[in-house]
């Protein structure tokens, strides 16, 4: 795999399974050290990879990404990677997990907020047989080698059926948040590449799954060639492990070979006008720390 | 109780008991209901009151704070509170907890880095009408009593995952050896010297084995009164409690209710070359809950 690959199709992905002679589960964790590879934990050096394989077939990747400069709390974890990349994808929904390592307290929070979550199931993986013999981590035994519920890793849960109604759209579910411009942010003046770059990020913010605060947020981010990369601020019930939407789109582009994060030349945050939290402060921050030469802009919106 | 109290001393946690008819450990889901009260929580307006008990025989309270006009994931948990509330009292074990709703999964993993943290027996506790009334699958014989925290989070990622065998834990004496350099001294700040010293002590008491960077906030408030919180990292890096956020918690703890407009001065004492930084941060949250106050940083190193 000489490209960073995030996902691959159905199709491929029975025939990677029958070339290798496994089933497309078997497949799951032997693929998680190719993703492992593709981490970017220059912090701890502690590469995570996640397999996932959505409801259509597809194989999805998630990798950590850590910033020095900045708090670790704005660290990506690789199970948050890997839903930010099938909410990309427009993948509903998630049925297998394999992770290179026990996945920690806050994923498996974060993971609560897709609909089934209790079901999802997951296998720690670990390199092959001699590893597993010669592995002390209480972490290895019989399970191991077993798919088992996410609800064994998290029973008793805090999760959204604590605090939305019954019929809410959970998330990777459709929906849209009904946002425009607000007439100020409308109107500045905007060439048509910024144009470009202001309504993806409209666009991000209308998918943008915040049923907690009631601020849906979009980031888009221009590359130097131009190309635009979306993401959609992502709420758990649990506050914390949130996804930011800057956070969410250095994700989007990771998955799509966008490369070092100083070729990010320019990015802009859309958020509502009067809304309970902020995102602009702490989206500047970020970006400047991880590509200083970045343009940043933030328009704000309101629901029609 | 007219003031609000978030420690009480092992012999009025035994007198109370005894007055009310219940061992200790009962006592403990019983007063869930009165730290819910002082939680902080206006953006969800839900109230998590958590109630721990110590090796000392001490009782403390933690409870949920939120920060309108920042990201959610500045927001400090119930248990998170509750942890702070005994570093900042020196209680070196937690050997109960009691909390008003399923801690999360976030809470779940930063208890992890505590010494024993598999073995402290937890509580979901509700009150008897709640419990006939509710619907919610939390509801069953296992709430009545207190199950080991390795039950909520099995197969756990922990400290030693990333940390040497005998590396000191959450609540464990450290010492980081961080002190001015010299020609820092001069800088003034209101407070002195003492809101300085008292960051830089914070600091060499912050727990941050896994990034190396630990950290300390003290606040100054109006009536000069001093609190100080010290950074405490988790092995999952995201539920890291930052140096602002505990002093915010010594603050809630122990300044009897105030809002936070009452704090007039904070300084972070942390490493100059330190590959994270709580210093942006630390200002953003600073200015959002008291715009007046005078915020400066300060760096140290390692001797």
């Amino acid at each position: 795999m000489d490209r960073s690959r995030f996902v691959i199709d159905s199709v491929e992905a029975e025939q990677m399974a029958k070339q290798s002679g496994r089933t497309l589960l078997q497949l799951l964790p032997s693929l998680v050290k190719s993703a492992q590879a593709m981490a970017r934990p220059p912090i701890s050096k502690f590469h995570v990879g996640a397999v996932g394989l959505g409801s259509s077939g597809r194989i999805f990747f998630g990798v950590n990404l850590e910033f020095p400069g900045l708090p670790l709390n704005q660290s990506v974890h690789a199970e948050q990677f890997l839903i930010t990349n099938l909410f990309l994808n427009g993948e509903p929904r998630l049925k297998y997990i394999s992770v290179s390592a026990a996945p920690c307290g806050h994923c498996r929070q974060f993971l609560q907020e897709i609909r089934g979550a209790p079901d999802v199931k997951i296998l720690i993986a670990s390199d092959d047989d001699d590893e597993k013999e010669n592995k002390t981590n209480i972490n290895c035994n019989d399970k191991d080698r077993e798919f088992t519920p996410l609800s064994n890793f998290l029973p008793n849960r805090f999760g959204p059926d604590d605090l939305l109604p019954k019929d809410a759209p959970l998330l990777l579910e459709p929906h849209r948040n009904g946002l425009s411009f607000c007439s100020d942010s409308r109107n500045s003046n905007t060439d048509d590449g910024e144009d470009n770059l202001k309504y993806a990020a409209l666009d991000a913010a209308n998918m943008s799954y915040a049923p907690y605060s009631g601020c849906p947020s979009g980031v888009a981010l221009v590359d130097v060639e131009g190309k635009i990369y979306k993401g959609s601020y992502m709420e758990s019930a649990a506050y914390n492990p949130s996804v930011q939407p800057v956070q969410a789109a250095i994700v989007a582009y990771m998955a799509r070979g966008g490369g070092g994060y100083e070729r990010i030349v320019g990015a802009v945050l859309v958020e509502k006008a009067e809304g309970v939290i902020k995102q602009e402060d702490a989206a500047r921050l970020i970006l400047q720390c991880i590509s200083p030469k970045c343009e940043f802009k933030a328009f704000q919106c309101e629901k029609a | 109780m007219d003031r609000p109290r978030f420690v009480i001393d092992s012999a009025e946690a035994e007198q109370m008991a005894k007055q009310s008819g219940q061992t200790v450990l009962q006592l403990l889901p019983s007063l869930v209901k009165s730290a819910q009260i002082l939680a902080r929580p206006p953006i969800s307006k839900y109230h998590v009151g958590a109630v721990g008990m110590g090796s000392s025989g001490r009782i403390f309270l933690g409870v949920n704070l939120e920060f309108p006009g920042l990201p959610l994931n500045q927001t400090v948990h119930a248990e998170q509170f509750l942890i702070t509330n005994l570093s900042l009292n020196a209680e070196p074990r937690l050997k109960y907890l009691a909390v008003s709703a399923a801690p999360c999964g976030h809470c779940r993993q930063f208890l992890q880095e505590l010494r024993g943290a598999p073995d402290v027996k937890l509580l979901i506790s509700s009150s008897e009408d709640e419990k006939e009334n509710k619907l919610n699958n939390c509801c069953n014989d296992k709430d009545q009593e207190f199950t080991p925290l390795s039950h909520f989070l099995s197969h756990r990622f922990g400290p030693d995952d990333l940390l040497e065998k005998d590396a000191p834990l959450l609540l464990e004496s450290h010492r980081n050896g961080l002190s001015f350099r010299s020609n820092l001294c001069n800088d003034k700040i209101d407070g002195g010297d003492d809101l300085k010293h008292a960051a830089l002590e914070a600091a060499n008491m912050s727990h941050a084995p896994y990034s190396g960077c630990p950290s300390g906030v003290a606040l100054l408030d109006v009536e000069g009164k001093i609190y100080k919180g010290s950074y405490m990292e988790s092995a999952a890096y995201n539920p890291s409690l930052p140096p602002a956020q505990a002093a915010l918690v010594a603050y809630v703890a122990s300044c009897g209710g105030g809002g936070y407009e009452r704090i007039v001065g904070a300084v972070l004492v942390e490493k100059e070359d330190a590959v994270i930084k709580q210093e942006h941060t630390s200002r953003l949250l600073l200015q959002c809950i008291s715009p007046k106050c005078e915020f400066k940083v300060f760096h140290c190193t390692k001797n």
